[in-house]
């Protein structure tokens, strides 16, 4: 990086923007692929000289339109005065990058091919490269110029005028969701282009959240959200319920966000064990299983272990309960056991459960049988697996699952943030960072420590009893070691103590599945490949916590030191502050 | 009675295949403190990467020999073994030296997983446990006594053998070589282990090859013993050869060694005499595990962790 | 001086496998008194450190806080009435300064999980109380404005206060200070003296362990000096300083060879501003010291 920078003086840094904004703008005008795709009426991929990418961005064509604004945004950025230029140019030069490499690497792939998108039978297509050096040069504009701070907005504004901005920007939000799941169509083998479309549509709009978060924008609408925070939790519950009224309200996509939803909640109890009290719990999906196996035990299916049906909301609170005291239980070596012995001593704990699982124990789980059919919640005779008709309006079927979710996952919201902004998650936070110390503060840290594991363990059988009826079948191998794993990786990858953080890891690790079902194979590969990354080169996360951000804001173009699994044994932990 | 030495002597074969994989844990923890998730999965890596030396490097007329075939699938497997260990090391834990301890950790669960997908996806065939070639090495010796028949195989007597043989000829080299000194040294203080001329990074490299080496090779003995190999048993193994690590004293070659074989010892006779069976068998050792962890982390040989000043 | 002392040491003896780290050591700390805890590096002051804390129970003898024997737990003996800083900095890095003093706050709080779940009304009066006093222990040590900066962000001298301020929000009857300080230049020192002085003023008694011979002599009422596990000699600063079994232990050689030398560095020790030469006894760390708690 240093010998980089050596070469790139500050003043080729305009020079390098505009050459790489112009770039881009002639790659979004150029053709990509040579050869022709059968779905889009046997044009190139997509027809050369059309320009009807413009009224279909989220369509296969969309990432013309993304070249297209990417590059005049650089351009602009280089000339206009701009704050954290150059931050913004290397946000929306690895936009471009994206972009350009996804697509290419897609019709490479699927045209056979580099002539698919160089040169063969006499067209030409050198759109993508193009694409990819245009980002390039804006990076290294980026870096030539210097990488700023993120840029800070102390504009206070008045509280009608912050709610009018909260609504505007979480209605965006909604709406950019709610395109995004439907771009291209689910995946699978009818439709090969959802992949691609997803990734570049992502590719694009992570440069351009980038870009405005440089600016300050994505900064000041979050410290007004911190401002305004019951307000902005209703609003942003308020559009998660309106889901189901766009584009996205489809049986499919209700079913898929109601599973990412039972995996945010219990992904945001996990956050509590492991992002707020530091103590790595790779058994967690135990938990889950526990509340869904009480839950279908109680639930009057044909299997059930007890004949009894109670209703949804006993059911799950027993779930809870069932699946706290266990948590207490698998904590409760938090008093001897520290670091990663204890990360061992929680894995043991889980696969105990799944052999038992596997095992029927005491009738409980059915073995390799499961527990069928269990019954859908059924409240005031409306089954919850049925399609609800409101007026003259009908919702997509698993609506209702969709917004019990949705209220069990601001629920299990609720409960971290409060707990973190508390006397217990100060503790926890403490113990987190120094245990010695945080002992020596009074806290008695066995205790909290196993409260930790008890919150998490009731928010995770919860969520549980939800599964259990939603996928109305409950099976012990739907609580193995990888999943656990998976839960882990969705809060690594969102960033380890913050609720967006959780709730995003969850979300990419099922959206991705979902959109790429080509590669679904590759799934478990890429969540370890994802570990791996994060761990080497953005262990805060892809949304860190506020104390984090902050912190971040004083990188430069450098990676980030990794303090944020400030998890010791003893000896090591003296020197934790010593940096 | 028969019954009961049959079940010691299963017992036995799966302890050394345990105790060769638990001595990569035990010298990779005590030379960082890494508990390195992935070691099980280089040991599946290197049954998988012998069977592949048998099946398409050995030219077919060396196939039936065993002394020509059985050494080259060990070097085959363990060379692999190696290669992954070091690209391991260089790549996802060195530039975590001196991340909190968590972050290896996890690194290395990504590693695992990765490991496993890789030869599940790409590995012909390996999305079944796929079958071990058998006639060449395959001599069952049984006698009467009690009552009953023992048997047991030469691929038994081998691997018990080949896992004393390791274990002894590993602990004369730490504790007589001067590459072995280095270890000692790199383990009890790498700093200043560093200032005494030691290569710290070199010394950890060689602690991870020789464990990768070592678990490649009892890769190999498992698929001829248990006939086939499958991607699951990574994973598996990998958790017992950490209790058994755990459980002889992590940093300890004689403590992995003689826990290796309790813990094969524990299954065995657990899946035979103990309620539940084979059923349940994983969850009796999973109970050591924590028990041990809980109430005596340092090990059955281990020292109580002298804090370092 | 109140007859009953704050905190009292009789017959503290603590005894590793078979070696003696500290034999009958005695010690008694006054209301409002500043006690100093100096001696050569392995003598023990760790030890009985923590002796003090918690960290470790005495094999003999016994440790009163007001009357009353200490719980044999770190957390315990902080609710009880006696706080404590790190030797080597020990704060939590990646929280503002203002949660860093709140964490003190934690046991002198009473904010059940429910509370903490519901925010109630209890639960925000609770909290606003904690944010008032952390901010007033903030502004106490000099470290105001600072509240929302990273722990980790702070200068290594405000990192020193901070620590302080941390302990104090556990509302200690007794501050046990670990080399307070260490790797401070001579300005750092004198404003770490004066704000030792001043918590002295708020009734808070405190026990400093410190190398810097001569920051304890102008420091503190009292001295005690620890060798080889034992009580050497204590009293008044002055009395101790000039003690020829003090300079023998700390220079190993005959009094009469050094005592000219010692006595040109105790008259300095007076004034302030010779601080270049300063008695400093480099900081090695001991042989159990740095890393308290163990694993257990």
């Amino acid at each position: 990086m240093s010998q980089l920078k050596d070469v790139l003086k500050p003043g080729l840094a305009r020079p390098l923007a505009v050459g790489g904004g112009v770039l881009a703008v002639i790659a979004a005008l150029l053709p990509w692929v040579t050869y022709k795709f059968a779905q889009y009426g046997g044009d190139n991929y997509p027809a050369a000289a059309s320009l009807q990418f413009f009224d279909a961005p989220f369509q296969l064509e969309g990432y013309r339109l993304h070249t297209l604004i990417l590059g005049v945004v650089v351009v602009v950025v280089a000339l206009a005065p701009v704050p954290a230029r150059h931050r913004v140019l290397r946000a929306l030069g690895w936009g471009l990058v994206a972009v350009g490499v996804i697509n290419t690497v897609f019709a490479a792939v699927e045209g056979g091919g580099l002539g698919a998108v160089t040169a063969a039978d006499g067209a030409i297509a050198f759109g993508g490269f193009a694409c990819v050096v245009a980002g390039v040069l804006a990076i290294l504009a980026g870096i030539a110029g210097g990488i700023e701070h993120v840029h800070v907005w102390r504009a206070k504004v008045a509280t009608p005028v912050a709610y009018l901005v909260l609504l505007v920007s979480f209605v965006v939000l909604l709406l950019l969701v709610a395109m995004m799941l439907n771009a291209g169509g689910q995946g699978g083998v009818g439709n090969p282009y959802a992949g691609p479309i997803f990734l570049s549509l992502l590719g694009f709009l992570a440069g351009a959240l980038g870009a405005l978060h440089g600016v300050g924008l994505t900064g000041w609408i979050s410290k007004l959200s911190d401002q305004h925070k019951v307000f902005s939790v209703a609003v942003l519950v308020l559009c998660a319920l309106a889901l189901p009224f766009t584009e996205a309200g489809t049986d499919y996509w209700m079913t898929t966000a109601a599973n990412i939803g039972i995996y945010a909640a219990t992904a945001i109890g996990l956050n509590i064990v492991v992002g707020l009290a530091g103590l790595l719990d790779l058994g967690y999906v135990a938990f889950l299983g526990i509340g869904a196996f009480v839950a279908a035990n109680f639930s009057g299916a044909a299997a059930a272990a007890f004949g009894v049906e109670l209703p949804f909301v006993l059911a799950a609170i027993i779930a809870a309960v069932v699946a706290g005291i266990f948590g207490a239980i698998v904590g409760s070596p938090t008093l001897r056991v520290r670091g990663d012995y204890l990360a061992i001593v929680t894995l043991a704990f889980g696969e105990i459960f799944k052999k038992a699982a596997q095992n029927n124990i005491g009738g409980l789980t059915g073995g390799a049988n499961a527990i069928p059919n269990v019954p859908p919640i059924n409240w005031f005779g409306q089954s919850f697996d049925k399609s609800l008709t409101i007026g003259s309006l009908e919702l997509p079927s698993g609506v209702l699952y969709y917004v019990l979710i949705i209220v069990l996952v601001a629920l299990v919201m609720v409960v971290f943030a409060n707990l973190k902004n508390a006397r217990i998650g100060r503790a926890w936070i403490a113990i987190r960072e120094d245990e010695d110390a945080a002992r020596a503060m009074g806290i008695k840290t066995g205790q909290a420590k196993i409260l930790a594991f008890l919150i998490g363990a009731t928010l995770a059988g919860l969520a549980g009893a939800v599964f259990a009826h939603k996928t109305s079948t409950v099976a012990y191998d739907s609580f193995q070691f990888i999943e656990s794993v998976t839960l882990l990786a969705a809060v690594i990858l969102g960033g380890m103590g913050s609720i967006p953080g959780a709730v995003l890891g969850a979300a990419l690790l099922l959206v991705l599945p979902e959109k790429l079902r080509e590669f679904s194979d590759y799934r478990l590969m890429l969540f370890g490949l994802a570990l791996i990354l994060i761990m080497r080169f953005r262990p805060q996360g892809l949304v860190p916590d506020r104390h984090r951000r902050a912190e971040l804001a004083d990188e430069g173009a450098e990676g980030v030191p990794i303090e944020e699994l400030n998890v010791h044994d003893t000896p090591g932990g003296s020197t934790a502050v010593a940096r | 009675m028969a019954t009961l030495l049959q079940q010691l002597i299963n017992g036995l074969v799966l302890g050394a295949a345990i105790a060769l994989i638990a001595l990569g844990y035990t010298m990779v923890y005590g030379i960082i403190q890494l508990i390195n998730f992935a070691h099980g999965e280089v040991f599946m890596v290197g049954g998988f990467a012998s069977l592949a030396t048998y099946s398409y490097v050995l030219p077919d007329s060396w196939k039936s020999d065993w002394y020509l075939a059985l050494p080259l699938m060990a070097v085959g497997g363990a060379l692999v073994a190696v290669v992954l260990a070091v690209i391991m090391e260089r790549f996802a834990y060195r530039p975590l030296r001196n991340a909190p301890r968590l972050a290896p950790l996890i690194t290395a669960l990504g590693v695992s997983v990765v490991l496993k997908e890789a030869v599940r996806l790409w590995y012909p065939g390996a999305t079944a446990p796929v079958p071990y070639p058998r006639a060449f090495v395959d001599k069952q010796f049984s006698v009467e006594a009690f009552g009953g028949r023992i048997t047991i195989g030469s691929t038994a007597l081998l691997m018990i053998a080949v896992s004393l043989i390791g274990a002894v000829v590993l602990q004369t080299y730490i504790s007589r070589s001067r590459m072995g000194r280095a270890m000692r040294a790199t383990a009890q203080d790498p700093d200043t282990a560093r200032l005494m001329g030691v290569n710290p990074n070199r010394t950890i490299v060689l602690t991870f090859a020789i464990g990768a080496a070592l678990a490649g090779i009892a890769g190999v003995l498992y698929g001829i013993h248990y006939t086939n190999v499958d991607t699951e048993v990574g994973f598996l193994y990998g958790i017992f050869a950490f209790t058994a690590a755990v459980l002889g004293g992590v940093g300890s070659i004689k403590g992995a060694v003689i826990g290796g074989f309790a813990i094969g010892l524990i299954k065995s006779l657990a899946g035979q005499y103990l309620p539940g069976g084979t059923s349940y068998d994983l969850v009796w050792i999973f109970i050591l595990l924590i028990v041990v962890l809980v109430f005596r982390p340092q090990g059955l040989f281990g020292e109580p962790e002298r804090v370092r000043a | 001086m109140t007859a009953t002392p704050v905190l009292s040491a009789s017959n503290v003896s603590m005894v590793f496998g078979g070696l003696t780290a500290l034999s009958e050591v005695s010690l008694q700390l006054h209301e409002g008194q500043i006690l100093g805890l100096i001696g050569p590096n392995g003598a023990g002051k760790t030890t009985f450190f923590n002796c003090l804390t918690g960290l470790y129970t005495p094999t003999r003898g016994t440790v009163t806080l007001r009357g009353r024997t200490l719980p044999s737990d770190p957390a315990a003996v902080t609710v009880a009435g006696i706080a404590r800083t790190f030797q080597n900095i020990r704060l939590f890095p990646s929280m503002t300064a203002l949660e860093n003093v709140m964490v003190g706050r934690h046991s002198r709080m009473k904010q059940g999980p429910l509370a903490s779940l519901f925010h109630g009304p209890a639960y925000r009066k609770g909290e606003a109380d904690a944010r008032a006093r952390s901010l007033e222990l903030l502004d106490f040590v000099g470290l105001t404005g600072l509240d929302d900066e990273l722990a980790r962000n702070l200068p290594y001298g405000d990192q020193r206060r901070l620590e302080i301020a941390r302990a104090l929000a556990t509302d200690p009857a007794v501050l046990l200070l670990d080399e307070p300080t260490a790797g401070m230049n001579p300005q750092e020192t004198e404003a770490a003296r004066q704000l030792i002085f001043a918590i002295r003023e708020t009734g808070v008694a405190v026990v400093v362990i410190e190398h810097d011979t001569k920051f304890i002599f102008s420091l503190c009422d009292h001295v005690s000096v620890l060798v080889q596990g034992q009580l050497l000699v204590e009293g008044a600063p002055e009395v101790v300083r000039g003690d020829p079994r003090v300079i023998e232990a700390y220079l190993g050689k005959p009094p009469d060879e050094v005592e000219a030398e010692v006595r040109q560095y105790a008259e300095e020790a007076g004034r302030p501003s010779a601080a270049e030469s300063t008695m400093v006894i480099p900081p090695v760390r001991e042989r159990d010291g740095g890393s308290e708690g163990g694993n257990r």
